[in-house]
């Protein structure tokens, strides 16, 4: 296993250094897990090997930008290949237009009052998050990120009202603030 | 935020499952409204920790191998300097500079109104437009889901009063008709699923241009 100050420490290797055996380490660790979450989905292996080799190739390019005070290394590789995956997409619809990887940037890099505090979040605590959503919680928001589906797709796929959906989506919304308040106050 | 984006959309944004014109009108927001960013970056930890949760998976030393010798080629990017809005676009938010032209290319549709084209790809009509102050937009109702964030200024209607960062979804089948607040003029990001339908007297005689997608 990787602790998350281990991986934020290879990707600032990276940055400071064009560190090799750091990239294999971190390579090593998140490349399968990538393509392990992008296979959930029900994309082929190939494909989902391809979004993990070019998100951790984004990884290496972009490790400048990894600030592990706004975002722990999980998070950030998440959202990485979440946006490799949304390309993929696009560019196999409309094979004529490139994308830009704007998703990246969804945060601004001014100042925030704000400031997040979440980058020290490990996967045990929303593991126990998880684990306390009810099962109709739960299987949205795996739906959601596994499958990539909107919650009005969700709701058709269920045969649901729109609002069950929304009002299930709110509660474990409330939940997640709940179990990563703590940190962030 | 008096306007929030609902957040159950919040959630579509974070997990990737939005289309590209109603992902831009997300990012916008949540660039400009900190609870809505703060909302985003728990998503974010959650599907991190989704990722990192996936049990021992088969690893391919070959891949590795592979990807190693790809990297020759592809350098560690500086970290990025801070974002400066272009002259002529100082209420952009960072998400939107990919899709600006060099220059700001207003059109004219008519007095007081104006609109600039955004090429996203996808099947939403993705527009941005400036409203002079006290200027309204025709009466139309929505034919399909219709998004909205303001960028500066702020319009009023029937539902409420929206200023920079808020978030407004479209209402439907209802008319609604919205004015530009006193003071600078109203910029917005408009994303909308399907052409608007125009119902004033004056509006129904621009529906096929709005059809053709003239306007």
């Amino acid at each position: 296993m990787l602790s998350p100050d281990e991986a934020a420490n290879l990707i600032e290797a990276i940055a400071a250094r064009r560190d090799r055996a750091a990239f294999a380490s971190l390579f090593r660790h998140y490349a399968p897990r990538v393509k392990a979450f992008i296979m959930r989905g029900g994309t082929d292996a190939e494909t989902a090997q391809e979004v993990a080799q070019e998100a951790l190739i984004m990884v290496w390019r972009k490790a400048a930008s990894f600030d592990r005070g706004r975002a722990s290394a999980a998070t950030w590789i998440y959202t990485i290949a979440r946006n490799k995956r949304i390309d993929l997409a696009r560019r196999a619809a409309r094979p004529a237009i490139e994308t830009e990887d704007w998703l990246t940037v969804f945060a601004p890099e001014e100042a925030d009052a704000d400031k997040s505090v979440l980058a020290g979040q490990t996967y045990t605590r929303v593991k126990e998050l998880l684990g306390g959503l009810s099962a109709d919680q739960l299987v949205v928001i795996q739906k959601a990120f596994f499958e990539d589906k909107t919650h009005t797709a969700i709701a058709e796929e269920l045969k649901l009202p729109l609002g069950t959906v929304k009002s299930r989506i709110r509660l474990a919304l409330g939940r997640l603030r709940e179990a990563l308040e703590k940190d962030e106050s | 935020m008096s306007h929030p984006a609902p957040e159950e959309l919040l959630l579509d944004y974070a997990a990737g499952a939005l289309a590209a014109g109603p992902a831009l009108a997300v990012a916008l927001h949540v660039a400009l409204d900190p609870a809505a960013r703060r909302t985003v970056e728990r998503l974010g930890v959650l599907g991190g920790a989704l990722m990192e949760g996936e049990g021992e998976v088969p690893f391919d030393e070959a891949l590795l191998e592979s990807t190693l010798a790809r990297l020759d080629g592809v350098g560690v990017e500086p970290k990025p300097a801070p974002y400066v809005p272009r002259p002529g676009f100082e209420w952009a938010p960072a998400p939107l500079a990919p899709y600006l032209a060099a220059q700001p290319n207003w059109k004219r549709v008519f007095g007081g109104f104006e609109e600039m084209r955004l090429g996203l790809p996808g099947e939403h009509r993705v527009s941005l437009l400036r409203l002079e102050p006290g200027r309204g937009l025709p009466m139309h109702r929505h034919a399909g889901e219709e998004f909205t964030v303001v960028l500066q200024g702020g319009y009023t209607d029937s539902t409420g009063n929206y200023g920079v960062g808020d978030f407004a979804v479209g209402p439907g089948p209802e008319q609604h008709e919205p004015i530009a607040d006193p003071g600078e003029p109203c910029v917005a990001l408009i994303v909308i699923e399907k052409p608007i339908v125009l119902t004033g007297p004056f509006g129904r005689f621009l529906n096929p241009l709005v059809r053709r997608g003239v306007i």
